[in-house]
């Protein structure tokens, strides 16, 4: 209910209506137009009418609320914005490098080693946010040119269906019970990034005895690790593994029977990246856009479609934060190689 | 497009003196010229780029000839190909099994309800095949499937599934009836142009009904059944959402999902891919060979400008129980499928079940006012799959017409040509589009125009083989009349040919129109903001685990083409109307009987 009357209002209470409602923020609208009208950035982003976005990061929906949010609080510039999975939307720009056309300001993905190509063939433009001091400390200062930023926090752990599982498994290590067999779905390491993550974090924990034994419990193996979701609310499995942390919550709160569990024995943490390109038609406007991301208004957005805040200062959803989770990040300039190693022994091993 | 007749005095005079052929040689290499250069443009310079990336180097971007030898040393890349064309052939035999079939019960006998069963067989085709998987899914799902539910219901709770959807046969089963409607819509518009002299004579001389369909009727329209069951291969081969949501599950990888894992990785491998579709390639061609053996120089011609009777043959007792087999066919890719999907997009959050307080239109509301996105991609569908559908057919159908009457040398190359696209998986030949016009002087990046052409070339192959085979069954003597009558080549393919192939053609502006509504993959590089489509809304959904809004927009889709269809059918009938009466001469041609009713 509160999405439909957020959405009407968009479309019908026009700006003063939107910046209310998805700012959420003492003091008026108006009041913080004015602010904006002021800032140099936005007066030359302005000038340049237009903003160009390749995004994966996020699913449509958050990401449509942040591109209307941006409009609101900056009228006058247009927002294109082509929402494709990570890869295509990488394979695309790469695709429009090579032929030297310059259509994309703001790239977001969800795979740091787009980054560290574009910032090697020297295809990005650095940038420092002034909201960037907000960022949680463990994500600051990705990189130390300023090339790119932390774009998402997205969290791969377990999750099940409540009214089948008395006590879901609490980590990685107990998915590998004899209960589990046969019960288990995940996504596949070929086709999701996230997946493949995991396989490379769970390889860095517990070596390959643990793919092993994962093989033998027969998981039902779709593509995404959104397929998680849909064969634990469909009931073909009760518990998934490698399974999206905020979708799950999402659905959970649109009223389905699942729920998700953050392993004991670290939830794999990955960080969504962004960067300006070195030949961004409109820089101004796809700076302005890369502070707005750590502004307040995008991660109360955040926040409300049940994703991890890019700021310090705004919990996530029912109060969660990043301090009462254990987690882990692949770090490592190695990952390339460690990740088609893992698809690999996956492919051996888990089928 | 324009094709040019001349009828000036002059050129009348002058064509009495001088073979008609090389009458009016402006005009005809106009019109060559245009197919040639379109041809070209849609079909040669795109897969010209595919196969220049076959021999690159993802890395390193050097020549090289590694993919291939990649491919052939590499038992990882092999038996995805054998999957692959397992998959196909069972899928062709499929199609062809019951299309065929199908089609001679709704054009050629009494069946009740034909035209229900043509919309309801329709219905099927315009359901994308991953959400037609989707909804079966929903079904057969080994623990959680509907009818394996209901199956355990019957036979005790510790009864094995039932069905099990996640499986080589399962995926056969959804490719196969999903490409059920290519066959049934070519033969049934090869049957619907069939005149019945020949069945009348072996009724005469005594044989009855199945022995004439099979020793008369069917070998009639053999030109379309082999073309159908060649498209219906190239289908099993190139589709890709239901092995990767059937098979992945199994491990049973195939050369489609295959692809997806090379754009996958990182960097991604898109000039392995390239060379992994030309073993495709490669054996599509053999069956075309094989095709050209079949075939040889047997004569299909039913019509000749003689007259011909509307009669269908009477089922007698066999009527009701050929509908119920003919029923089986929707009931499998239509009601069943669509009932899961539309009971899923009813509900709020569809983990709940059904109850009262979880049914809601809320979705559909969503779909359709709720985001903004859906208006632009809506109109784009409609508007981009309009013109591609026109120009696909347009073309399609000169360059059957080209080819099958020998028209200039070397015509053959350019069935050959107008074959390629479809044999190539729509994200390879993305990438050929996109490396054709993102440069000088042709740069279309970003426009509505590249969307157009990249889908009208992709189905450019269904309208030629469609206009092929219904060429095939009209005889050249109408048209040697209007030649010997002064006619130019234009002006009679234009008032003989065209209107011969009547209904035909409408029907073969449906069989693209609808795959491009549906069509994804081939778009994936070119589409931008601004020109978005349906189809990718829906994917992006998918892929963001929106089920109830995949199966409400689905649901849509699906209402929204067969509105057009409906639309379609007032049409149908009079283009069919007005070629009885100018085919036959008589001025009151009795409609019923060749409309498809």
């Amino acid at each position: 209910m509160m999405e439909f009357s957020r959405r009407r209002l968009l479309q019908t209470g026009g700006l003063v209506g939107t910046a209310l409602v998805t700012g959420g923020l003492a003091g008026t609208a108006f009041s913080r137009i004015a602010a904006a009208a002021d800032d140099p950035l936005y007066a030359a982003a302005r000038k340049e009418g237009a903003l160009t976005l390749y995004w994966g990061s996020y699913e449509q929906q958050t990401m449509e609320a942040i591109r209307d949010a941006f409009k609101a609080k900056y009228p006058g510039i247009e927002v294109n914005l082509l929402r494709q999975a990570s890869q295509t939307v990488y394979t695309r720009l790469r695709m429009e490098l090579q032929s030297g056309v310059h259509e994309c300001d703001s790239l977001g993905t969800t795979n740091l080693l787009h980054y560290t190509e574009l910032k090697k063939i020297g295809a990005l433009a650095p940038f420092e946010p002034v909201d960037g001091v907000h960022i949680p400390d463990a994500f600051r200062n990705l990189d130390p040119d300023k090339m790119y930023h932390v774009g998402a926090i997205s969290l791969t752990s377990i999750n099940y269906a409540p009214g089948k599982v008395q006590s879901p498994p609490q980590s990685w290590q107990a998915l590998l019970e004899d209960q589990w067999q046969g019960k288990i779905t995940t996504g596949s390491p070929a086709f999701s990034g996230d997946v493949a993550n995991w396989v490379v974090a769970i390889r860095r924990k517990y070596g390959d005895d643990f793919l092993r034994a994962f093989g033998k419990q027969k998981p039902k193996v779709g593509q995404s690790n959104v397929d998680t979701v849909t064969d634990i609310l469909a009931g073909e499995r009760v518990v998934g593994s490698g399974a999206p942390f905020s979708y799950t919550l999402t659905q959970k709160a649109a009223g389905n029977p699942i729920d998700v569990v953050a392993p004991s024995d670290d939830a794999i943490l990955n960080l969504g990246v962004t960067g300006i390109l070195a030949k961004a038609p409109h820089p101004n406007a796809a700076r302005l856009f890369t502070n707005f991301l750590y502004s307040t208004e995008v991660s109360m957005i955040l926040q409300k479609n049940y994703w991890p805040t890019l700021r310090k200062d705004v919990p996530w959803a029912e109060g969660r934060s990043l301090d009462q989770l254990k987690w882990t990040r692949n770090t490592g300039d190695d990952l390339g190689p460690e990740v088609a190693e893992g698809i690999a022994k996956w492919k051996e091993l888990v089928r | 497009m324009g094709v040019i007749s001349t009828d000036s005095p002059d050129s009348a005079a002058a064509a009495t003196a001088r073979p008609a052929m090389a009458r009016v040689p402006l005009a005809r290499t106009l019109v060559f010229g245009a197919v040639a250069l379109l041809l070209f443009l849609l079909v040669v310079l795109p897969f010209g780029w595919v196969l220049n990336n076959s021999v690159h180097d993802d890395l390193t971007g050097a020549w090289t000839l590694g993919n291939y030898a990649r491919i052939f040393q590499s038992a990882d890349l092999l038996e995805p190909l054998f999957n692959s064309l397992l998959l196909a052939v069972a899928t062709a035999v499929i199609a062809v099994g019951i299309g065929v079939p199908l089609a001679w019960l709704v054009s050629r006998t009494d069946l009740p309800f034909r035209r229900t069963i043509r919309v309801l067989t329709l219905t099927a085709f315009v359901t994308p095949s991953f959400i037609g998987a989707t909804g079966w899914i929903l079904l057969a799902a080994p623990n959680s499937g509907w009818l394996n539910a209901l199956w355990r219901s019957l036979a005790g709770t510790e009864a094995g599934p039932l069905l099990n959807i996640y499986s080589m046969t399962g995926a056969i089963f959804i490719c196969g009836i999903y490409t059920v409607p290519y066959s049934f819509t070519m033969v049934s518009s090869a049957l619907d142009e069939m005149a019945v002299e020949l069945e009348d004579a072996a009724a005469t001389l005594g044989s009855g009904t199945l022995r004439t369909m099979l020793s008369i009727t069917i070998p009639l329209v053999t030109p379309a059944v082999i073309a159908s069951f060649i498209l219906s291969f190239i289908q099993g081969l190139t589709l890709f959402g239901v092995p990767a949501f059937l098979l992945t599950p199994t491990g049973i990888p195939v050369v489609t999902t295959k692809l997806a894992e090379f754009y996958q990785l990182f960097p991604p491998e898109i000039f392995l891919a390239a060379a992994y579709c030309m073993p495709l390639l490669l054996v599509t061609a053999m069956l075309f060979w094989m095709r050209r053996r079949i075939l040889g120089r047997k004569q299909f011609v039913t019509i000749s400008g003689k007259s011909r009777a509307g009669r269908r043959i009477a089922l007698g007792a066999a009527r009701w129980p050929a509908f119920g087999a003919a029923l089986l066919l929707p009931l499998v890719s239509v009601f069943l499928p669509y009932a899961a999907l539309l009971l899923v997009s009813l509900t709020r959050a569809w983990g709940q079940g059904l109850s009262w307080e979880n049914l809601s239109l809320y979705w559909y509301w969503w779909a359709l006012f709720g985001n903004s996105e859906t208006h632009t991609a809506i109109v784009n569908s409609l508007l981009f799959s309009t013109l591609a559908a026109t120009l696909c057919v347009m073309l399609g159908t000169v360059v059957a017409y080209i080819v099958e009457r020998r028209m200039v040398f070397g015509a053959s190359l350019f069935g050959a040509v107008a074959t390629v696209p479809i044999i190539i998986p729509g994200i390879v030949m993305s990438v050929g589009f996109f490396a054709a016009y993102t440069r000088a002087p042709l740069n279309l990046y970003g426009t509505p125009l590249l969307l157009v052409a990249a889908f009208a070339a992709t189905f450019l192959p269904i309208a030629y083989a469609h206009g092929g085979s219904i060429l095939k069954g009209i005889g050249p003597e109408l048209e040697r009349a209007a030649r010997s009558l002064g006619a130019g080549e234009g002006r009679t393919f234009l008032s003989i040919t065209i209107p011969l192939m009547g209904g035909g053609l409408l029907s073969g502006w449906f069989l693209v129109f609808i795959p491009i509504i549906r069509e994804l993959s081939v778009a994936v590089f070119l589409i931008t903001p601004k020109t978005n489509v349906m189809t990718t809304l829906i994917y992006n959904a998918k892929d963001g685990g929106n089920y109830e809004a995949v199966c409400a927009m689905s649901v849509l889709l699906l209402l929204i083409t067969l509105a057009l269809v409906a639309a379609a059918g007032p049409l149908t009938r009079l283009t069919t109307v007005r070629r009885t009466s100018r085919k036959t001469g008589r001025k009151s041609a009795p409609a019923e009987g060749v409309l498809p009713t």
